[in-house]
């Protein structure tokens, strides 16, 4: 029987490699490039000379990368806290049945099933100067001249991050009204024996249960809005200027618009290292609890 | 279980094998053609018809026409660069091809071009030349090239009492206001999106007015952002033009008579303004963009795609890819692929023959005679960096997050510091001559 378990590492080859390949090695190569001075040209001729933390040091001095930075940490903790307070309520509500209830849940995953190139090409003209929330709000009177949602300094990054909140929704609902269903109804019943009100029921019962769902949302929330990429680049490209970049758009342009590979990676491992540590912060509130 | 690991490396090798004897089997030589010319499109429709008559003419040859989105061409390029897989015609857009050269994508072919005859060479508009060129030495033939001109609708001008289209910035400005007074529309719209497009839209007024993309703190650069600048701050531009996908959305509003004029290129020809559209719009017309002061000229960039052969390629494959590259760049087949393709032909003799077919790119043609390399007036190899820089500059003046002059005066040193000092000298002065001589002063 020794030999069987022998066979059992052949199984896992090709998983290991496809991690080793498509994994670890993207990720050690970028780490090197971001220690290197890498340009078009050095790139190709494979000629960059290693300059060490000289990029670290470059980007984070850089004012438009502490902007975007800030921009970054904006767009993540209003996006989060958002998209989860409204996924919450919206599970909650859910819970209970009501006519239509069916119809209503597929249209809340809406933003869930639309490309984001559709979705984002639709919110960069919602936002435009001409387009629909101005023309709405001209023809209502409240205003008498457009708002420059995506046309001025200090909106844009409100503007697409009310995007991303829409987006991120049915994300937050869907996972928490799994983990609601899951609740037992004894509970509750149990509770109003009690004489518990609704917020009671809220803060003893459904939060301290549903906890675990909770802090699993959050960090997969966390993780996919400090990514995020496309619904940027679709609505402002990180302009007007560069005021509504972040991280990730940022080293995109630094790297395919300015050629600079080894800053823009070194961009890419402050992303990394920002993801992880607001991992491991939220995993670390998940084992205390337990 | 061992008989499965047997049975199962048994069975790949049979399957390497086999794959192993249809190359062998395979015996054509394929030269590969890469571009990102869209496939439904004319010039990649005429490439195709080119590679079915050269097959035909060298039956043991099998063209393979390969083609690679817009974004993904130079990413596609770098990975090929790296593993010397670059394949044996690459296309470049032509602000890249200066990287390209000095990184050794491209092979020489002086000699070649020696051989065909230098009137041949010659015969290449000298914009084109300097830019496929470097120390003396050929690496490449621009194919098809572009620029930027005004583009009106004459009924709208005619419903605001204009009767010739502006030839002047000052003209430009009381025409884009009449037109908002008498129509409620705005006159006048160009690109400013966050990317290459709005730097080579900014570039013909800053050119035009003897401003240099190295010298972005001097009046002249600092004047021909103001002049864009009050055109959105006095409403006549609408400030959405910072966030447009592209240029060909400038068009859709175009079309929709939301503005009466504007900038866009002669590629617009074989993408929306084709000729039924054209038809049915009935009023669209073309004049040269209007410069600071009358007399002056229009100073524009040029557009378009050259092609080279690989520097990697193997040698016994040389022959034939210049062969393919030679017909390319001939001016009989360069006319005949710019008319499909709706762009203007590089070579002199083809240029003066595209108008008798189609007389409403005269604007473009003549414009083109003194139109700029964009690398060798902006830094070449670090034009993409400075172009960057500068997109970044206008779209702030525009949308009024920083005055013309602060935004510009921040570029400038942005861009100095790019350079060590000698270079910096050195690519300012050639951007000064050029530009001098392009605007015949």
């Amino acid at each position: 029987m020794k030999t069987t378990s022998h066979v059992g590492y052949f199984f896992i080859v090709p998983a290991l490699v496809y991690v080793l390949f498509f994994g670890v090695y993207p990720l050690i190569y970028n780490f090197i490039l971001s220690l290197k001075e890498v340009t078009l040209i050095t790139y190709m001729s494979g000629t960059s000379p290693w300059v060490g933390l000289a990029n670290y040091w470059q980007t984070i001095k850089d004012v438009v990368f502490q902007r975007t930075f800030t921009n970054t940490l904006l767009f993540t903790s209003l996006s989060l806290a958002f998209q989860f307070l409204i996924g919450f309520f919206l599970a909650i509500l859910f819970n209970r049945s009501f006519p239509l209830k069916g119809l209503l849940q597929s249209l809340i995953m809406i933003p869930w099933v639309l490309p984001i190139i559709v979705s984002g090409s639709f919110f960069r003209w919602f936002f435009s100067d001409r387009g629909m929330v101005n023309g709405f709000l001209l023809a209502w009177d409240f205003i008498d001249k457009p708002i420059p949602w995506i046309t001025s300094q200090k909106l844009p990054i409100f503007a697409v991050t009310l995007a991303n909140i829409w987006l991120g929704i049915p994300f937050n609902f869907v996972l928490l009204y799994t983990g609601l269903r899951a609740i037992p109804i004894e509970l509750f019943e149990s509770a109003d024996i009690d004489g518990a009100n609704w917020w009671q029921r809220i803060a003893f019962i459904t939060f301290p249960v549903l906890r675990p769902v909770i802090i699993t949302t959050l960090t997969l929330g966390c993780i996919f809005t400090v990514k995020v990429f496309d619904l940027v680049w679709i609505i402002t490209q990180g302009g007007p200027g560069d005021v509504s970049h972040l991280l990730s758009t940022l080293s995109y342009s630094w790297a395919f618009n300015k050629f600079h590979f080894g800053r823009a990676s070194s961009v890419l491992v402050i992303m990394l290292s920002l993801v992880v540590s607001l991992t491991v912060l939220l995993n670390s509130i998940r084992s205390e609890g337990e | 279980m061992k008989r499965f690991i047997l049975t199962f490396l048994v069975l790949s090798l049979g399957v390497a094998v086999s794959i192993g004897t249809v190359a062998v089997a395979q015996e054509k030589v394929t030269i590969t053609v890469q571009d990102y010319f869209d496939p439904a499109g004319g010039m990649a429709k005429f490439i195709d018809e080119m590679a079915v008559e050269f097959e035909r003419n060298h039956p043991e040859v099998k063209i393979n026409h390969v083609y690679i989105p817009f974004a993904q061409l130079l990413p596609t390029i770098l990975q090929q660069s790296l593993t010397r897989t670059v394949p044996e015609l690459t296309m470049a857009d032509n602000p890249w091809v200066p990287q390209l050269i000095k990184a050794g994508t491209y092979k020489d072919i002086t000699d070649q071009v020696k051989e065909w005859g230098w009137e041949n060479w010659e015969d290449f508009f000298k914009g084109h030349r300097e830019l496929t060129s470097a120390n003396d030495r050929i690496y490449a033939f621009q194919i098809t090239t572009n620029n930027l001109a005004l583009f009106y609708r004459k009924g709208l001008l005619e419903k605001a009492g204009i009767a010739n289209p502006p030839e002047t910035w000052q003209e430009l400005k009381e025409q884009s206001q009449k037109i908002k007074e008498a129509l409620d529309i705005y006159g006048f719209a160009f690109c400013a999106t966050a990317s290459e497009e709005g730097t080579w839209q900014f570039e013909p007024f800053l050119w035009s007015n003897g401003g240099s993309l190295l010298e972005l703190d001097q009046p002249e650069a600092i004047e021909a952002l103001q002049f864009l600048t009050e055109m959105v701050v006095a409403g006549y531009t609408p400030r959405d033009i910072v966030n447009v996908s592209g240029q060909g959305d400038v068009t859709q509003w175009f079309m929709n008579a939301e503005v009466a004029m504007m900038v866009n290129g002669n590629w617009e020809f074989g993408w929306h303004l084709t000729e039924d559209v054209m038809q049915q719009l009935g009023d669209v017309a073309v004049a040269t963009l209007p410069v600071p002061q009358k007399g002056m000229r229009p100073v524009v960039p040029f557009g378009g795609e050259c092609f080279g052969i690989s520097g990697n390629i193997d040698p016994a494959k040389f022959d034939l890819a210049w062969e393919f590259l030679k017909i390319l760049g001939s001016s009989d087949t360069m006319l005949r692929a710019n008319i499909k393709h709706g762009g203007l032909p590089t070579r002199a003799s083809a240029a003066g023959k595209i108008l008798a077919e189609k007389p409403i790119l005269k604007p473009f043609l003549d414009q083109a005679q003194y139109a700029l390399p964009r690398p060798l007036v902006g830094g070449i190899d670090k034009y993409p960096d400075i172009s960057s820089t500068v997109w970044v500059a206008v779209q702030k003046a525009l949308t009024e997050m920083a005055t013309p002059e602060e935004a510009l005066k921040n570029a400038a040193s942005a861009i100095r510091e790019i350079f060590s000092a000698e270079e910096y000298e050195m690519y300012k002065n050639m951007a000064r001559e050029l530009l001098a001589e392009a605007r015949g002063k």
